[in-house]
Formats: C-alpha cells, sequence, structure tokens
C-alpha cells in the first residue's frame, strides 16, 4: 500500500472515533451540558466492549456493551449536573479520571490478551465495485462496521436535531431551558436523554477504538481524542455535518501524527534555508507538537467564526453550563 | 355576583424564605373581561401569575376554572386547562423560527402522519390513527407546513404582520411579543396572562397592542393585564385588582375610580404626581466642563465641544432623544469615559481624563443608566453592594482587612433610611433578587450616602414604580437642598422639567438649546431634541416612545 493510501486508511479509522465521541458531546452540548467526561466514557466503553469480546467472542456483543458502559458513566455525569446541579466541568474532568483510574485498574489483567474484533468488509452492494477506485477505494470502501455506522450517524443526528420533535425540545432545552418549561418540555428529562445517549456515543467510540480500530486493550488508550472531540463540536459550531468535516480533517491530523517519523521531509544540507527550514520543519512534524493542530484549528475556526458573524448566529447553545431550577429565578 | 367567575383564585399563599409573596390573595376573572393586576415592583404580581400558570406551586389556595378546580403542577397542565401567558421577559428562542417557537411541545408530525385527515396525508387512515405510529411520529418527525398555515391564519385574523418562517432575532420587539401572543391562541387559550406587557414597546407598539387584545375578549377570551402603569389601567381594563406587599388591597371597576384613587390603593398613602421644588440659591460651581468631545464605544465622535457648568445646590437637566450624547456625556462626567479634548474641573481641581477611582476620591458619585450591569453586581450581597464604593474608607476597616460588622450596620442603615423592600437579610439576599425599584433605591443610597459634590444620575426612574419613582425624585432635591450639584439626564420631559432648575438640551452631541423650567416651553424644547426638525407635534411623543426601544 502507497504512503497515501496507508495514510488515508488510517484517516478513516481515527476519524471514525472521533465522529462517534463528537456527535454524542454535540447531543449533550444542544440539551445544554458539558460533558467533559467523554475520554473517560470512551475509555469505560473500550474497556467493557474488550472484555465482552474476549469472553463470549462475540464483537457485536462486545460493542454493545461498550455503548451501555459509556451510558452508565453518562448518568452520573447527568445525576450530577442535571440533579444535584454541580459544575458540569468539575463533574467532566472527575469522570474523565475516574473513567481513566477504573479501567487502568480492572484492565489490567487483559492488555496482554487478544481477541477478534471487527473484520474489515467491503461495503454492501456497491462497494464491491467501488473498491476499486484509485486511492480512495480501500480507505472508504473496504473497512469495518463501525466506519460505516459512524458515517450512517451523521444524517441519523442531523435528522434527530433538525427534524423531529424529541431534537426541537433538546434545542429548545439548550437554548433557554425556563422558555422550555413554560411550553411543556420536561426539561430535567430531556437534559437526561441527551447526556446519556452522548455517553452511549462515547462507549461506542471507545469500543471501535479497541475492538476494530486496534483490536487491543492498553491501558489510556484512548491518548486524549476524547479531548479533541470535545474541541470538534467547538470546531464544527454544534452541526452535525460540520462535524464531518471536522473529524475527517482531525482524523487526517491523527493518522500524520503517527507516521510522522517515517515521512522524510528533510531538504538536501546544501539547499539554500536548508540550515532554518529542515530544523523548522523537524519541529512542526514532532509528534507531540502535532498534537496540539487539532486545538489550534479549533482556536483557529472559532476566532473566525466570532469575528465574521454576530453572537446571535454563533452556534453555542445560549444555556450551555446553566443548571436550571423553577423556583430559583 | 349571582354567576360563578370564569376563573377563581382563592386564598392564594405563597411565601419564599424570609418573603410571603402572596398572602391569602383571592381573584377573579369574569370571560371575555380584561382584568388588571396592579401593584408595584413586588407587590407579588408575577408570583400570583406564576402559580395561575403552574411554575410556582402554592402553599394554600384553590384555583378553578368555569367552577371545575384545576391542580397545577407545571406550565403544562396549565396549558391543557387553556391557560397562556406572555412573559415579561419573552420566552423565545431567537435561534428559532417563529414556527419552530410556536409550536415547541405540541409534537406536530410530519404531514403524512398528521392525524387529521384532510392535512393532505397519503397514508391510510389504519396506520395513521394507530396509537403507536402517532406516538413515533410525534417524537422522531416534525412537520412544520400545516402549523405554519395555522400560524398565519392566527396573525391574519389579529392583524399581527409577522412572517412565521423569519428567525426570531430578525424581528423587532413588538413582533416578538406578537409571537408571544401566537403562541398562546395556537394553544386554543380561554385565559391569557399578560405580564407587564407594554414594558418594551412604544407607544405606538402599545396602542397596536390594545387593538388585539380587544379583537381577542370580543372572541370571549379572557385576560389578565398585570402592569404597574395607571394610564393602561385607564385606557384598557375593565375590572382591576390591586395588591400591595402580598396582599389584596381590593377589586374595582376602573370606570368608578380616579387615577389618584388606584395611586393610593398601591402604595397605601396618598401620592403626589407633583413635586414640591423649594428656591436654593446656586452656590459655586463645582463641575466646569470646557469644551469636551468624546466618541461612543464605536469610536465615532458622540459629544462636540459642550460646555457645561454646574453649580453647587443646582439641578441641571440634560434632555434629549435616547442616543444624542447623553450616555457619553454622563460617563463622562462621571470620570468613566476618557474625553477627545477639552477639559473637565471638580471643585476647582482639574480631573481631565483622570481614573474612575479619582473622580469617586473626589465627591463624584454616579447613578449609571443600567442598573443591573453597571450599577449593582447582580451577584452580590444587598451589603457588598452598598459598600462597593467605600470600603476603602477607614470606619471599613484598616486597609487590609474588611470590618463585616460595620458593613453590614451600613448596608442596614441604607436599607432603612431609603425604605428598600425585599431585603430581610442584608448579607443573604443579593442586589439581583431586588425588584427594579428596590435596586434602584439602594443605588441612589450608595451614592447620595457618600455625601458628594456632584451626583451624575442617568434616566434615575426609567422603568421604576409610581412609589419608588416619586421616593427618588425627592431624594434627589433633598440632596441639591444640601448643596449638592446635580446632573440629571432623563428621557421624560416632565421629570426634567420637574426637577431641574436650568433645562439644557442636547442633539446629535451637542448642546443646542438651554431654558429654565419656568420658561420652558414644551413644543419648542420637543423641538429643538428633534433637531428643530418638522413635525412639532410628534416630538413629545418621541421622546417617550424611543426609551428603550433603540
Amino acid at each position: 500500500m502507497s504512503f497515501a493510501a496507508g495514510l488515508l486508511n488510517a484517516t478513516v479509522q481515527a476519524a471514525t472515533v472521533l465522529l462517534l465521541a463528537g456527535l454524542g458531546e454535540l447531543i449533550s452540548e444542544r440539551a445544554g451540558v458539558l460533558n467533559l467526561g467523554v475520554e473517560g466514557m470512551m475509555l469505560v466503553g473500550a474497556l467493557g466492549g474488550f472484555v465482552v469480546t474476549a469472553v463470549t467472542g462475540n464483537y457485536w456483543l462486545g460493542f454493545g456493551v461498550g455503548i451501555a458502559c459509556g451510558m452508565a458513566l453518562a448518568a452520573v455525569h447527568a445525576f450530577l449536573c442535571i440533579s444535584l446541579k454541580s459544575n458540569q466541568v468539575i463533574s467532566g474532568v472527575m469522570l474523565t479520571l475516574l473513567g481513566t483510574g477504573l479501567t487502568t485498574f480492572f484492565g489490567s489483567g487483559w492488555v496482554q490478551e487478544s481477541i477478534t474484533g471487527f473484520p474489515q468488509m467491503t461495503f454492501p452492494i456497491v462497494g464491491r465495485y467501488l473498491v476499486h477506485l484509485p486511492l480512495v477505494g480501500e480507505a472508504f470502501f473496504r473497512s469495518t462496521a463501525t466506519d460505516y455506522l459512524a458515517l450512517l450517524a451523521v444524517p441519523v443526528v442531523w435528522f434527530f436535531l433538525y427534524r423531529s420533535n424529541l431534537g426541537l425540545e433538546i434545542i429548545a432545552v439548550g437554548e433557554d431551558p425556563e422558555m422550555a418549561d413554560t411550553m411543556g418540555v420536561p426539561v430535567f428529562k430531556f437534559r437526561y436523554l441527551a447526556v446519556i445517549i452522548g455517553g452511549g456515543f462515547a462507549g461506542a467510540a471507545g469500543a471501535h477504538l479497541s475492538l476494530a480500530f486496534s483490536q487491543l486493550w492498553v491501558p489510556g488508550m484512548t491518548v486524549g481524542r476524547g479531548w479533541i472531540a470535545v474541541a470538534l463540536v467547538v470546531f464544527a459550531q454544534w452541526r452535525p455535518s460540520r462535524m464531518l468535516v471536522g473529524a475527517y480533517l482531525f482524523g487526517l491530523l491523527d493518522a500524520l501524527q503517527l507516521r510522522s517519523q517515517s515521512l522524510s521531509l528533510a531538504l538536501d544540507p546544501n539547499a539554500p534555508l536548508a540550515g532554518v527550514l529542515n530544523p523548522l520543519v523537524n519541529t512542526l512534524m514532532n509528534p507531540q507538537i502535532m498534537s496540539t493542530y487539532p486545538y489550534l484549528t479549533t482556536i483557529a475556526v472559532l476566532s473566525y467564526a466570532v469575528i465574521r458573524t454576530e453572537s446571535v448566529r454563533l452556534a453555542v447553545p445560549s444555556a450551555l453550563l446553566q443548571s436550571y431550577n423553577r423556583e430559583m429565578d | 355576583m349571582t354567576r360563578e367567575p370564569f376563573l377563581r383564585m382563592e386564598n392564594i399563599v405563597k411565601a419564599f424564605p424570609g418573603v410571603v409573596a402572596n398572602d391569602h390573595i383571592d381573584l377573579t376573572v369574569e370571560r371575555g373581561e380584561i382584568h388588571g393586576l396592579l401593584g408595584e415592583n413586588g407587590a407579588g404580581k408575577s408570583t400570583l401569575m406564576k402559580i395561575l400558570y403552574g411554575l410556582y406551586s402554592q402553599d394554600d389556595g384553590e384555583i378553578s376554572l368555569s367552577g371545575t378546580r384545576l391542580r397545577l403542577d407545571s406550565p403544562q397542565d396549565a396549558i391543557d386547562a387553556g391557560i397562556g401567558m406572555v412573559h415579561q421577559h419573552f420566552m423565545l428562542i431567537p435561534r428559532l423560527t417563529v414556527a419552530e417557537n410556536v409550536v415547541l411541545g405540541e409534537r406536530e408530525p410530519a404531514t403524512p402522519f398528521r392525524p387529521d385527515a384532510d392535512a393532505g396525508g397519503w397514508l391510510p387512515d389504519a396506520v395513521r390513527s394507530n396509537s403507536l405510529v402517532q406516538s413515533l411520529a410525534g417524537r422522531f418527525s416534525l412537520g412544520l407546513d400545516v402549523p405554519e398555515r395555522r400560524i398565519q391564519e392566527l396573525a391574519d385574523r389579529y392583524g399581527f404582520d409577522i412572517d412565521v418562517s423569519a428567525k426570531v432575532w430578525e424581528l423587532g420587539v413588538g413582533q416578538q411579543q406578537r409571537v408571544e401572543i401566537l403562541k398562546a391562541l395556537y394553544r386554543d387559550v380561554d385565559l391569557l396572562i399578560l405580564d407587564e406587557p407594554t414594558a418594551v414597546l412604544t407607544p405606538t407598539e402599545a396602542d397596536l397592542l390594545f387593538d388585539s387584545l380587544e379583537r381577542l375578549t370580543d372572541e370571549g377570551v379572557s385576560i389578565i393585564f398585570i402592569t404597574h402603569k395607571l394610564e393602561e389601567v385607564e385606557a384598557v381594563v375593565d375590572r382591576v385588582t390591586v395588591l400591595r406587599d402580598g396582599e389584596n388591597v381590593g377589586t374595582v371597576s376602573t370606570s368608578d375610580v380616579s387615577r389618584a384613587d388606584l395611586a393610593e390603593m398601591m402604595v397605601g398613602r396618598e401620592v403626589l404626581f407633583t413635586v414640591d421644588r423649594e428656591r436654593v440659591a446656586p452656590g459655586e460651581p463645582v463641575l466646569r466642563a470646557r469644551n469636551v468631545s468624546a466618541t461612543d464605544d464605536r469610536g465615532i465622535e458622540a459629544l462636540s465641544n459642550v460646555d457645561l457648568t454646574v453649580r453647587r445646590g443646582e439641578v441641571v437637566g440634560i434632555a434629549g432623544v435616547s442616543g444624542n450624547g447623553q450616555k457619553e456625556l454622563a460617563e463622562v462626567i462621571a470620570g468613566l469615559r476618557t474625553v477627545s479634548a477639552g477639559e473637565l474641573t471638580v471643585d476647582g481641581r482639574d480631573l481631565t481624563n483622570a481614573s474612575p477611582r479619582t473622580f469617586i476620591d473626589n465627591g463624584v458619585s454616579f447613578v449609571p443608566e443600567d442598573r443591573n450591569r453597571y450599577g449593582s453586581a447582580g451577584d452580590l450581597s444587598v451589603m457588598h453592594n452598598a459598600a462597593m464604593k467605600d470600603f476603602r474608607e477607614d470606619r471599613f476597616g484598616s486597609g487590609v482587612t474588611l470590618d463585616y460588622g460595620e458593613l453590614r450596620a451600613h448596608a442596614e442603615a441604607l436599607v432603612e433610611a431609603f425604605d428598600v423592600r425585599g431585603v430581610h437579610d442584608v448579607t443573604d439576599a443579593t442586589a439581583g433578587d431586588l425588584s427594579g425599584g428596590n435596586l434602584q433605591k439602594l443605588i441612589l443610597a450608595r451614592e447620595i450616602s457618600r455625601d458628594p459634590d456632584l451626583l451624575v444620575a442617568n434616566q434615575p426612574t426609567r422603568g421604576v414604580d409610581v412609589g419608588a419613582i416619586e421616593s427618588i425624585r425627592e431624594a434627589i432635591l433633598d440632596q441639591r437642598t444640601e448643596g449638592t450639584g446635580v446632573v440629571l439626564l432623563s428621557e421624560d420631559l416632565d421629570e426634567i422639567i420637574d426637577l431641574s432648575d436650568r433645562i439644557l438640551v442636547v442633539y446629535e452631541g451637542e448642546v443646542v438649546y438651554e431654558t429654565t423650567p419656568e420658561d420652558a416651553d414644551r413644543e419648542r424644547i420637543g423641538l429643538e431634541m428633534t433637531g428643530g426638525g418638522d413635525a412639532t407635534a410628534t416630538a413629545g411623543a418621541q421622546v417617550r416612545g424611543l426609551g428603550g426601544s433603540s
């Protein structure tokens, strides 16, 4: 496989993780609840899915359990932030630490295990022909089922948010819970619903990581992808369609980071400016430096959006981070 | 009264920590009437209506509608019972369209799934009427075509000019209020509660609203109209219930009582609509501004070459239509805005472009236009707010530590002296808990208690109820008697004429006219305020109308 095709292949794999986790975060934030526990929920999903797959041999069952694990941890976040009205940032960070700690502790015995995870498959029906497309064929049409599911989730989430009553009500709860309440929308119920669905997506992202991407369990294997998913929501301006673009862009950065060492961009030492450019390129392609690029991109997009549009058109849900209490206004 | 009234609220009690907001209140509303609910800020009007709309639950008392007892645990219960409410702060989501705001919570399914057969659905009736299909379609689909048509019909019927597919943020304030009313009408209400609906409207928009309300009552809808403006009660209301300190003072027919009677019921004592102004001989100049120019927040020149002298014991009134540089002038004099040219002296000291702290230390007090954003810190206690400018003084501590006992005593003294209501404990109540009039009294108390040489008050009585207006005006005049120079900026021409010793008119950042209240000719002032423009007759209306709408 050529370098470009390999890079594309890895991009799709990495993008799936970000897409699933990002869509979940998007739903939660649309209801007004920031979930910084994504990283923890992904790890819990990854370990839960891995253990069940290793024991039963059924990766679909493992995937389902991964989702359920993410939901369970999200339910804790929902209870703390919605019912107890705790600070969403503190609760989220705490859950990331909790998820990391729990999975490191309980997952230590599973590090050596191997499983048969999601196999590569060609896309149903049309994949047979499209897989032969140059460059993109292999990457997009011979992938795991979870890659296809993540892509399918984008229009589904879009339809749910913008073309269903439940979606409209979730958006209303995230924009102005008091208003939603006066219209008879059960604010608490919908916030719970959104946070738990979001946790399910994070769990799915983690399960994809351990069951399809690496087919291994390693403690802390999300390596910050949960945080990138949080940035991705801002990058996407809380819109599912833009999230698709962002997930592939950030996925590409992720894939590049893993391959940066094998990529030699050094100029001939005798070429003009080589003395300046070579160290510069080396620094820019340093994996540690590269891991900041998704965040830098997000800041750039956010600054652009702030400069370009009036605040009312910025997509951040107006009631993000606000808890709601009917008799306290 | 022989027949059963449409709405009956009996013995309603609601207590919040430290305050009884509703103390055994009775209210009855007849079918098709506009019933006024009058009271000062903090009298319990909004609380009573939030109980009726299911947002608060009452501690005691019963509510019945058409003879049926209601149990209202949530707004949904109230909506189901046919009660709608237009809140004082609009309950609209700016980012959504008019139609989306209106149908929110109604679970309108996509057109093919609509239960009404004539809506154009192609699905067989058997599928469509299936309750599972209904329930799923109501959750997982959303159809706006049919609702949009219905909303448009309603809008046309009541003469609302509204584009149902426009985003709410694109609409003006008056139109947004019509969307609020449409929300209620869409749900077939029999009883519509309007919480201070004219607070944000221009007089023309208010007249439009009154017309629509009459059309609604013609169709049998009952309306509860909450207000603290007496002229509105006289204009649109049939009967009025007056609340004071959480108690029902009485219900009267508006045709039987005068405005003064209502004011007395509301405040609990006789209200003087005219202010007694004793003569004070002005003393030495305290403020001198020479050739002052300044820019607004966007960097555009807002003041050009303004000369202003204020002497001790003198109120200088600044009249003008909103946005002609008054805000900038007030901020320049208070030291909050730098001048681009000119000089400013207070008591002979040159304070041109000195820091706000220097102005404060030199005896300049300021009552800003926006009491919530600039006049107070909403989340801090009344005690903190009361000492916000003076906490550095020796009596409050050593310079390193603060003497909280002294701070508390100071705040309690101010609350007592200025009759700030709704404060149970000065360390517990926050500034944000206070109603508009009471917060304004607290701010004025803080500024006046510093015994200032110069007091700058920008719109001190805007959006404040009758009783508070009276005491705020009295406090300003008392301060003048004590020898403070006062700069009063107001869009209310009556206030300017009643309180000022000299009147200056600003137009486009310049002082264009000066007069005294004795010689004041309202038409001339109105004309000067609008740049000597065309229509003399409309000037007065514009002055009042442009208040908060810009």
